[in-house]
């Protein structure tokens, strides 16, 4: 007598798994341009590095003799694995079987997956394709009880515990929307992803709307949106940019982000700094060349370039630290905070306080947007959210005045107990000069004999003052730097802040939201 | 065809290229005033600029089609 019988079956249901929805249904999957889910894992994780958690769920069916006679998988890939030799959490719907529409036990292991980070404190990844329930759908032999646990409290602790990366890769609709967009870092492909509340047949029905997939919910729409953080050119590439948004992350909120060793010297001074800021305050210049110039080369990872564009967002290195690096973006509607600018920017410190990152902040702040379009978007409201934010945050932080640093809005760009740095292009106050002399010398400018001229000498008198370096002598900076020392003055903060870094672990003041 | 659309709205204050002239990445093509700053606008390639659409002193808005130029 042996247990052979039975673990031939098991090795049977175990193949079985594998075939995920078949040959066929596989094929055409492939033949629409997408991996299939267990590919996607695949390729995500180091080599042969993942552990399968659930292989045995599923649908069987047995003829009269209690012998298997089918079994359908749970459509929802779950398991352990490791991306760079840590371990993290993963999972995905596999689309092959039901659209992606979670079967029974697929939904078990689906919800699974936060339970399971939170529980083992490793990051999470899911990767997205499918739908949400159906009232056509089958094996639902009664609702959860009344006393099930609510289903999003492991989303929102998740989110509060572990980073957590998600991606689009084919179609997300319904509760694989919601649970994509519950992430610290989200990323869909361009061209086999698109993400919907609800799918074109629903809003035609709803709506009246006659819309296709990628009208409703591209990557042109939810990449301007802020729906997702990033897209990227196709499937591997968003499994890349998942790679490396966690290269940045601690696994846990009890641990710190890995330092690495740089081999970018502390004190490169790149000469361009000396000349980037243009001395005519009318003309732009490229805030992404300052953040390489500063931070360890090549090491900056923007997030949510395309939403909120006036404010730049990411992570990146100082001699290997990982930081949070926020800069306005002058080329964007002069760097203003717009309404989802400063959701964009409110969201990024979370995170760095989550995560108990540092925040390197480079400041070219002209104020809140102004105009009937910001006041229609309640740009007040959600940016001073962002401003309290800031205000509330305990990690350390680093502001560098590059440029201008103007109004209400500027005080979301300094921690409390910030290290602050001046540039000698830095100017500050409660307004800029421009929009302030026309309203404090009204009077005076329309009286002038030549109104225009007048307009032009206060703005420039006033400008004198706006200079850092009156702020210097009050000490209202820590120092006056030339740009080309930025990297070399950030990356000694940097060192000064180690003993503080350990005392920031555990659960935050606050936490992040979708 | 590379079409050259507007980040943002605002006026234009300077057309620098127009039809027909060759341009090469990085010219500068138009600038926009947007908030009291110059935003430019540059070739993203070597090519020759096939349409202008947008006129100086115009108001213009975001993701209005701005150019059109052929790459080299």
């Amino acid at each position: 007598m042996s247990w052979k019988k039975e673990t031939d079956e098991i090795t049977e249901r175990r193949q079985l798994a594998r075939q995920q929805g078949g040959a066929e249904a596989i094929a055409k999957h492939h033949e629409r341009g997408r991996l299939t889910v267990r590919e996607r894992i695949d390729k995500l994780l180091d080599h042969q590095s993942f552990e399968e958690v659930g292989l045995a769920a599923g649908a069987a069916s047995y003829d009269d003799g209690g012998k298997l006679r089918t079994f359908d998988p749970a459509n929802f890939v779950l398991g352990f694995g490791k991306i760079d030799g840590r371990r993290v959490v993963v999972g995905g719907e596999d689309f092959t079987m039901r659209g992606g529409s979670p079967s029974p036990a697929g939904l078990r292991k689906s919800v699974y997956a936060e339970e399971l980070a939170v529980q083992f404190k490793v990051p999470l990844i899911r990767l997205h394709e499918g739908s949400g329930g159906s009232v056509g759908g089958k094996g639902q032999t009664m609702p959860a009880p009344v006393n099930a646990p609510a289903r999003f409290v492991s989303v929102a602790e998740a989110m509060a515990t572990v980073p957590v990366a998600t991606a689009a890769l084919g179609a997300v609709a319904g509760l694989p929307a919601g649970r994509l967009v519950a992430s610290h870092f989200s990323v869909m492909s361009k061209t086999t992803a698109q993400i919907l509340t609800a799918g074109p047949a629903v809003v035609a029905r709803a709506m009246g709307e006659q819309k296709t997939k990628e009208e409703l919910g591209g990557w042109k729409v939810h990449t301007k949106n802020g729906t997702v953080d990033n897209g990227a050119e196709d499937e591997e590439t968003c499994l890349k940019e998942i790679r490396r948004f966690l290269s940045f992350m601690p696994n846990n909120i009890y641990q710190l982000a890995p330092v690495i060793d740089s081999d970018d010297p502390v004190e490169r001074a790149e000469e361009y700094l000396l000349n980037i800021v243009p001395n005519d305050r009318r003309k732009s210049f490229d805030m992404r060349q300052v953040i390489q110039a500063v931070c360890d080369q090549t090491s900056f990872f923007e997030i949510g370039a395309g939403y909120g564009r006036s404010q730049i967002t990411g992570l990146a290195r100082l001699n290997g630290q990982p930081v949070g690096v926020w800069a306005n973006n002058c080329k964007f509607l002069a760097g203003a905070m717009t309404a989802d600018g400063a959701n964009k920017a409110r969201r990024f410190m979370e995170l760095c306080e989550t995560f108990s990152l540092p925040i390197i902040s480079l400041v070219d702040e002209p104020g809140f947007m102004i105009g009937s379009q910001a006041e229609k978007e309640a740009t007040i409201r959600h940016g001073t959210s962002t401003v309290l934010t800031a205000a509330m945050t305990t990690v350390p932080w680093a502001s560098v005045m590059v440029r201008r640093s103007f109004g209400v809005a500027q005080a979301a760009h300094y921690g409390p107990e910030g290290f602050v740095l001046a540039w000698p292009s830095a100017e500050s106050g409660p307004l800029p000069v421009e929009g302030g002399v026309a309203v404090a010398f009204q009077r005076e400018i329309a009286a002038a004999p030549d109104p225009e001229k007048r307009r032009l000498e206060l703005e420039h008198e006033l400008a004198a003052k706006q200079s850092p370096f009156p702020r210097a002598e009050a000490f209202g900076v820590h120092d006056l730097i030339d740009p080309r020392q930025t990297r070399l003055q950030l990356c000694l903060w940097v060192d000064r802040i180690q003993p503080l870094l350990p005392t920031l672990l555990g659960p935050s003041r606050f936490s992040i939201r979708p | 065809m590379i079409k050259i659309e507007l980040e943002t709205g605002g006026s234009v204050w300077k057309i620098l290229k127009k039809s027909g002239d060759k341009v090469r990445a990085g010219d500068t093509l138009f600038i926009l005033e947007v908030m009291k700053m110059e935003v430019p606008y540059e070739s993203p390639a070597d090519g020759t600029v096939e349409s202008v659409y947008i006129s100086e002193g115009e108001t213009v808005e975001e993701d209005q089609l701005a150019l059109e130029m052929s790459p080299q």
